[in-house]
């Protein structure tokens, strides 16, 4: 059984070494433009790249993240601009000596000398900002700070460069302005409107080494409102059981929500709660519900705690459609929790639904192969999963499996899952991620064969065990324990 | 021969049997379908949810049992209840129930069929109805025939009386007992009827199952005793009762010493003295007997004068003697209530504010047991016409159930079978009795055969009244079991066709018959008709979850849920929780928190603590707080919603357990107005409206109304303008409906000052803001 992993992230590390040492004066950024979209649990940060190649056939540029930014990203996109897609990007473990991530962008074509290309790059910050103040009261408003470095880093010089941060609230509370900086001609900070502006900055060497880090480098704060709840998944477990004699997908999910906002200054009152609903301006850490996307199709859904069953949920089904057709309709879950999730607070639940396996499933009679695609994560809005265990449950005696995941998982592992009348178990795979975001929703892809033989081991079982005990009921019938025979 | 209707002639006997037994069989898998559907009405109206108070306790030891095993169960010290306290759970519980279940999670696990351990518990109640169907099946066949069990059994299967313990989710021992109670009964008058020694010993099987799982097993400690008593006292001692009365004492109360919870008490407490003295007595007798075999009449008069007086006075005084030294427990306090209804209320307030072991009101037999009641004592006295053995045990528990159930609410539960069973005996007979389609004008042929029963009936009570002051003798016995045998070897086809009737009398024509049978179908329909709309209105509530109708149809009011699992998810998991005893099996269950009290009201003085915090001012109450360690305070108020089984209509009840301790500080009439009423509003005695119970309740309610009437909707009270102030509480949750109330107890002011006068200089610093409040406190 082979299992085949795509984009794994340390392949080609020993190859492209040597190259990134030389690769140091093949570019030059003309401008480096950041636009920093501020959010609660995540932030997008979207980074315009405008590359001269210095050098004929220079192919391969490097971007490079400075190592608190690096620990945030949990998701990495790289595009030329006005192009939708993605290039190739190979990761590299942290440098120690001159702490920094760096990340290979493979061109679609080698630039001549001064050739010039425009590189987008996408990522998505993860508890990049926190409450400040950590606590408010429950009729107070929310306001997070977000923190993170002035100059974007780069193995090559930088002509131009300037960083926006935008906040969804219009207003911006406060921001700071960093005194002694190099290469600026005006004013550091700018504040209009929603947008703070850095910079610009000129003619910036060689920024990704810990000497420049050490000399220039300089942080930016960034505090702002923000109107919606910060919601936090602690943990999310994730079970999907493939059932062909049920025709069904299974998915079951096992959630801790964390209310990532302002902690509760305080009690929490209802009345003042229950007024705050009356009157509709319900204060903005508050989460008083959380909505999710479903596939269409799914159907049977459930939402349980550790108590039993909350009945306070809304589901408005979207019927299924066809494999190829493109669904612009979804499933939409509406789950309260029992209590309104103050900041801070913590509600673990349980959701899950089923949904016909034809919607997911696929036969290629070529290879004789099963293709399911199992939902990575559902996202809830604006949220972060910390840690994700996602397990996929294939049907009993299922052989030559090959798995693809859209992600790179930081761990995986096979297992054994014995369940509903199982003889020898089901084969299970569990991926564990980390930080996922609004980004990863992709589908894992599993391929498997089941033979007939292995479609009928559950009646089989169950006849053998019938036909065991009618045996034996037939045997004991016959046999006479009486000592004194009448 | 004349009949009222035709039968067909050429059906093969063996045709007649099969089909008999294969209707048999199909009744039953109906009426066990019946009776596991008529339990489902509380999963299918709310969910598979486990009920009430004690059966969430049942659940958590449950799951211990399934996650953690049996031996690691069978040790367990929960140190979560009765803070500081502690609970030995594996030596304080009957552990049937959890075993019960356990066994069928570990043989569902094993086969691979994955059943969740709640589901198990939830379902467990109606799935053993079924079995209490059959083995009351059985019960009644001894006494009448299979069509009178049949019938016996639909009753059982659906009767509100026992649905009422045994709806899905009411995951309780008596879900299992009444069926150990039942099929030990059976097996009990088996092993008389045969005098086997291998029916006396399932039966103390069964009855050691039966004290594993119910405290309730004392009733058969008595009533097999009883019954042997009675069947000496009428000089019916057989060998076969000796035989089946030994193998069960001796086996049974080895067997149930295994249970820790019960250990020695067979042997040491008042309650066990009867069967040990009954086991006693027929030694005795069986003594007698075989020394009557050897020698004269004249010398064994005297012999069996000396010794009747002999081992009389010898057993008194042993069982006086050691009651006074202490080897024998005397009476406890729950045995005395079930022979005066005012003695708990009285002496022992604890027992006496459960609802359920008030005497019961005279609507709820008829409405527990609808028809059956009129049916129940017809019954009996058919059973008086045949008096057999198994009779008179029929009788000695309806007598003995009947008083109970009139004592207690909750024996009502011990009545229905004995109900069921009488009443299926009655109808059984008049159906018998209308259906058989001969008619008395022409000579019945088989008369000869269908009189022998009647026969022996009106005989054996002749021979008993003969010899009731001595014992018969044993050819007596040899005739019994002769008649017995002809009883019970009588041919299926003769029962079908009437029980025993006169010759000259019977019925003519189908329209009496049908008028008759006709009522009997009506009556039977009604009862059914009863019977689901009682368990669907009434008994199928899971109590933890209430519904609500509205314009909008059913709303559900999840409040407790709410609540507990707040505290679950959002305290430290070592904080302490104080409520009212009522509610401590479900903090532990669904909140996971330690609690002060519980359920299991086995500490009194600990219980008068809590009542003693929640009825004294906030002064009085912080010190005890403190001293227990309690961080939260939990109490139920219904004033919103109206929901009527909340803390202030419980309050009297803390206030008496309470006043039972601390008489000097607690006194009831305290808490009354002036004029003698219960009252919360402006009129309220001040005793009541500084009780900490009664400021928890009430905290910022009258804010709700917006300066309107603030009315108290359980107790239909107009609230007074200002609400209640607490300076060592804050309020820290409280439910959408207000039903469940929390409350942080403050901890000790940093600056030393004691918290009302940091709470005072706290609002002194908003003075001039909130000027009115604050001048309305200092006229106070």
């Amino acid at each position: 059984m082979a299992i085949r992993w795509l984009r794994s992230p340390l392949l080609l590390l020993g190859i492209l070494l040597p190259s990134l040492v030389s690769a140091a004066h093949s570019f030059e950024n003309t401008a480096i433009v950041r636009t920093v979209e501020l959010g609660g649990a995540l932030v997008h940060v979207t980074t315009t790249y405008a590359i001269r190649a210095l050098e004929s056939g220079s192919q391969k540029y490097t971007v490079t993240l400075g190592e608190k930014e690096g620990q945030l990203t949990s998701f990495l996109e790289a595009k030329l601009k006005g192009k939708s897609d993605p290039l190739n990007v190979e990761g590299h473990p942290l440098d120690p000596t001159e702490g920094t991530y760096e990340y290979t962008v493979e061109l679609p074509s080698a630039l001549s000398v001064n050739g010039t290309v425009n590189l987008v790059l996408d990522t998505v910050q993860t508890h990049a900002t926190r409450p400040w103040p950590a606590s408010a009261g429950q009729n107070d408003g929310q306001a997070m700070l977000y923190e993170s470095d002035l100059f974007v880093l780069s193995p090559y010089k930088t002509v131009t460069q300037r960083i926006k941060v935008r906040s969804p609230s219009p207003r911006i509370i406060s921001h700071n302005t960093p005194e002694g900086v190099s290469f600026s001609t005006e004013s550091v900070a700018t504040l209009s409107g929603a947008t703070v502006t850095y910079g610009p900055f000129s003619n910036i060497p060689e920024s990704a080494n810990a000497e420049f880090i050490a000399q220039h480098q300089k942080p930016v704060k960034v505090r702002y409102n923000y109107e919606h709840p910060v919601p936090e998944v602690k943990s999310l477990e994730r079970t999907a059981e493939i059932s062909h004699w049920g025709a069904n997908l299974n998915i079951h999910n096992d959630v801790v929500l964390h209310n990532a906002g302002p902690t509760l200054k305080g009690q929490f009152s209802r009345i003042d709660h229950q007024t705050q609903v009356f009157h509709q301006r319900l204060a903005p850490h508050i989460l008083p519900a959380i909505v999710l996307h479903l596939p269409p199709g799914a159907h049977s859904t459930y939402y349980l705690d550790l108590n039993g069953n909350v009945s306070t949920s809304r589901f408005r089904p979207a019927p299924s459609v066809p494999k190829a057709a493109q669904s612009n309709k979804y499933s939409v879950l509406e789950l309260r929790p029992r209590y309104p999730l103050m900041g801070g607070w913590n509600y673990t639940f349980t959701f899950g639904w089923d949904s016909p396996l034809a919607d997911s499933a696929g036969y290629d009679a070529k290879t004789g192969k099963y293709i399911v695609g199992v939902p990575l994560h559902t996202h809830i809005a604006s949220s972060v999963v910390d840690k994700a265990k996602i397990k996929i449950i294939l049907p009993e005696g299922a052989t030559d499996v090959e798995v693809v995941t859209p992600f790179p998982p930081i761990s995986q592992e096979r297992s054994t899952v014995v369940t509903y009348l199982d003889t020898t178990g089901r084969p299970a795979f569990t991926f564990h991620y980390e930080n996922l975001t609004d980004k990863h929703t992709g589908l894992i892809y599993v391929t498997y064969k089941v033979p007939l033989s292995a479609h009928l081991q559950k009646p089989k079982s169950v006849a053998v065990a019938l036909l065991g005990l009618f045996a034996f009921a037939l045997a004991a019938r016959r046999v006479d324990f009486r000592l004194n025979k009448p | 021969m004349p009949r009222a209707y035709p039968l067909p002639t050429d059906l093969s006997p063996a045709t007649v049997t099969n089909t008999k037994s294969l209707v048999r069989i199909v009744a039953f898998a109906l009426i066990s379908g019946a009776a596991i559907a008529s339990r489902l009405f509380a999963v299918i109206n709310f969910e598979s949810i486990i009920h009430e108070f004690d059966p969430w306790f049942n659940y958590r030891a449950t799951r211990v049992l399934a996650s953690k095993g049996f031996y690691e169960f069978w040790n367990w010290f929960d140190p979560t209840a009765w803070y500081p306290l502690g609970r030995v759970v594996g030596g304080t519980i009957y552990p049937g129930l959890m075993a019960t279940s356990g066994v069928i999670y570990n043989f569902l696990q094993a086969i691979h069929i994955p059943v969740d351990i709640r589901n198990i518990c939830v379902m467990l109640a109606p799935g053993f109805s079924a079995l209490t169907a059959w083995s009351t099946y059985m019960f009644t066949k001894e006494m009448k025939d299979e069509s009178a069990g049949l019938l016996a059994a639909a009753f059982i299967g659906i009767v509100p009386g026992y649905i009422s313990r045994s709806v899905a989710g009411s995951y309780d021992n008596e879900a299992i007992a009444i069926f150990l109670l039942m099929f030990t009964f059976f097996l009990w008058i088996k092993a008389l009827k045969q005098g086997s020694a291998l029916f006396g010993t399932l039966a103390a099987v069964f009855y050691f199952y039966m004290v594993a799982a119910w405290g309730g097993y004392a009733f058969i400690t008595n009533m097999i005793p009883l019954h042997a008593l009675a069947l000496l006292l009428m000089g019916r001692f057989t060998n076969r009762l000796y035989v089946a009365y030994s193998s069960w004492y001796a086996i049974g109360t080895l067997a149930s010493m295994q249970v820790p919870f019960v250990g020695f008490q067979p042997v040491r407490t008042s309650e066990h003295m009867g069967a040990l003295g009954v086991f006693g007595l027929l030694q005795i007798v069986a003594f007698v007997q075989l020394v009557r075999s050897h020698v004269s009449s004249k010398q064994f008069n005297n012999l069996l004068f000396a010794l009747a007086v002999g081992a009389g006075v010898v057993g008194t005084v042993a069982i006086v003697g050691l009651t006074y030294m202490g080897w024998i427990a005397p009476w406890t306090g729950r045995f005395y209530s079930l022979w005066d209804t005012g003695y708990a209320k009285k002496y022992i307030p604890i027992i006496a504010s459960v609802s359920e072991h008030q005497p019961t009101a005279w609507p709820s037999f008829f409405m527990d047991l609808h028809f059956l009641i009129f049916l129940f004592p017809a019954g009996v006295v058919l059973c008086f016409r045949e008096l057999r053995d198994e009779h008179i045990f029929v009788i000695i528990y309806a007598l003995v159930g009947s008083y109970f159930a009139g004592v207690m609410v909750r024996l009502m539960l011990t009545l229905t079978p004995v109900v069921c069973i009488s009443a299926a005996i009655a109808l059984s007979t008049v159906l018998d009795t209308y259906i058989d389609p001969s008619e008395p004008d022409l000579p019945v042929p088989e008369a000869d055969e269908t009189s022998g029963p009647s026969e022996t009936t009106t005989d054996a009570p002749k021979k008993t009244k003969k010899d009731k002051t001595a014992p018969p003798p044993t050819s007596s016995g040899a005739s019994v079991t002769e008649l017995l045998s002809g009883m019970v070897v009588t041919p299926p086809s003769t029962s079908k066709k009437g029980a025993a009737k006169e010759k000259k009398t019977g019925i003519f024509g189908t329209d009496t018959r049908l008028a008759v049978i006709l009522n009997a179908i009506g009556m039977l329909m009604f009862f059914v008709v009863h019977c689901t709309w009682v368990t669907s209105n009434a008994y199928s509530s899971p109590s933890v979850v209430l519904a609500s109708h509205n314009a909008d149809g059913l709303q559900l009011i999840d409040d407790f849920r709410e609540a507990y699992y707040w505290l679950r998810q959002n305290t430290p998991e070592t904080a302490v929780v104080m409520s009212w005893w009522d509610y401590g099996y479900q903090i532990a269950g669904m909140a996971d928190r330690p609690t002060l009290v519980d359920n299991n009201t086995w500490n009194n003085t600990h219980i008068a603590t809590v009542g003693k915090a929640m009825s004294s001012s906030e002064e009085v109450a912080y010190p005890i707080l403190r001293k227990h360690d309690v961080d939260y305070v939990l109490v139920i108020f219904g004033g919103l919603i109206g929901y009527s089984g909340d803390d202030i209509n419980k309050f009297l009840w803390m206030v008496r357990i309470a006043q039972g301790v601390w008489p000097d500080e607690i006194q009831e009439p305290k808490y009354f107005t002036p004029s003698g009423d219960y009252r919360v509003d402006e009129q309220a005695s001040p005793a009541m409206r500084n009780s900490l119970m009664y400021k928890m309740s009430y905290y910022r309610f009258h804010e709700l109304f917006g300066g309107g009437q603030a009315t108290d909707r359980v107790r239909n009270q107009v609230m007074p303008k200002t609400g209640p102030t607490l300076d060592y509480l804050e309020e820290a949750f409280t439910s959408e409906n207000w039903i469940v109330r929390i409350y942080q107890v403050k901890k000790e002011d940093p600056l030393g000052r004691d918290l009302k006068t940091a709470n005072a200089f706290d609002q002194g610093k908003k003075r001039k803001r909130t000027r009115p409040p604050v001048r309305r406190r200092s006229a106070a």
